[in-house]
């Protein structure tokens, strides 16, 4: 198990990484365990780190392994219906299951088209945009090459506006 | 307002992503619950379980082998009498009687085991209650064991059989209405000793305290006064 200061450093990144979460699982629950369960890796694994690499990008880079895992189990058993997302080519994206009861209401038009990117998209917005990682640390946390990044920012951008105006026109 | 969207490029989407974005912080309790889900329970030192195991063992064999480690045997017969019947009677209170018979129906069959008749027994009153009697063999001899309850629960155990090398140590003597019992003590019990011709008679109980004895001295004369053992053969 990790040192105790590997544990206070990583957990200074605890709101940063459930921000995160909620916006891959949509459910408080479902982020309360892929967090806990992130950190749970992260200690276990801690020898793992290399001292002097972005700390913050490995362990965002174990949240989304665990939930890609977590969740391809789910699509495996039941899949995922595409409801939301019309006439894109998303079926090569890991889409979180749609809302229902337990998931978080979404508060502006910008955070509801961000539940409807697909997950490759909304992570890179979130990981690039949101929390400021740089490409490099981003491409690591998606396991892509850097200009497979910058195509998927660009791409999802391209669908945010889409979202946005769709809202703004209804 | 849609010119409001056309405005939306690349920089003023990553502003807004940035800067509108409903962030979500973690639940206090979450983070109390990573560090205790981190935090390594304390594990027992690796030489405790051996160490237990063995000292379990250790017990164990010795509650095997105490009862047949060889006892010193008192060179005062007398001794030797008190320590058996106080062994049968403490036996009695572990295991319970080998046999549950009733008197006086089995007095037939006890004098046959026995080789001691009753001709008058004591089969309990108020006070003491008859729970159940049973031949015995102590010291080389054949003899009879009754065994009484009383109302606390204290257990008491009448034995007599043929002891005629049995003598009574006087300084031991205590002066009981018209008997004069020795009050003898072994292993925690108390037992009265006396001779009614050539059968020694033995009452023995675990009341072994000032006020136990004054009880004690009660049962004796119950016992004694309506008991009355004779060699039968």
């Amino acid at each position: 198990m990790a040192d105790l200061e590997f544990q206070r450093q990583a957990l200074t990144h605890l709101d940063a990484l459930y921000n995160f979460a909620m916006y891959l699982t949509k459910r408080p629950p479902d982020a309360d365990d892929l967090v806990q369960e992130t950190y749970l890796r992260a200690f276990r694994f801690s020898h793992r780190f290399q001292p002097g690499t972005h700390l913050r990008a490995w362990l965002f880079q174990i949240l989304r392994n665990t939930f890609l895992t977590f969740y391809r189990v789910r699509e495996r058993e039941a899949p995922v219906a595409e409801d939301g997302v019309p006439e894109w080519d998303v079926p090569m994206f890991h889409h979180a299951p749609e809302d229902d009861g337990t998931s978080m209401d979404a508060h502006t038009d910008l955070e509801r088209a961000m539940r409807r990117l697909p997950e490759e998209f909304r992570s890179v917005l979130l990981l690039a945009e949101v929390e400021g990682l740089p490409l490099e640390e981003v491409a690591r946390v998606m396991a892509c090459p850097v200009g497979t990044v910058k195509s998927r920012i660009f791409r999802a951008k391209e669908r945010l506006r889409g979202l946005l105006r769709d809202y703004e026109t209804k | 307002m849609s010119e409001r969207f056309d405005e939306n490029s690349d920089e003023v989407l990553s502003r807004r992503l940035a800067g509108e974005l409903p962030r979500y912080a973690a639940p206090a309790r979450l983070r109390v619950t990573i560090v205790d889900a981190a935090t390594p329970t304390p594990r027992r030192p690796a030489w405790l379980g051996p160490l237990l195991a063995a000292a379990a063992t250790a017990m164990l064999l010795a509650l095997v082998v105490l009862p047949v480690l060889p006892r010193i045997v008192p060179s005062d017969p007398t001794q030797r009498y008190v320590r058996a019947v106080v062994s049968e009677h403490s036996r009695t209170l572990m295991w319970g009687a080998r046999h549950g018979e009733i008197l006086p129906s089995a007095l037939p069959w006890l004098t046959q085991e026995s080789g001691i008749a009753l001709p008058k027994v004591f089969v309990g009153d108020e006070r003491l209650e008859f729970v159940t009697a049973e031949p015995v063999y102590l010291e080389r001899q054949r003899g009879i064991a009754i065994h009484y309850r009383d109302s606390d629960g204290h257990m008491l155990t009448y034995i007599a059989l043929p002891a005629p090398g049995l003598t009574v140590p006087d300084p031991a003597r205590v002066q009981i209405g018209r008997w004069r019992p020795a009050l003898m003590r072994d292993s925690g019990f108390a037992a009265w000793v006396w001779k009614q011709g050539d059968v020694g008679c033995f009452l023995v109980s675990d009341m072994v305290s000032t006020d136990d004895v004054e009880r004690f001295k009660e049962y004796f004369t119950r016992v004694r006064a309506t008991t009355e053992p004779v060699p039968a053969y």
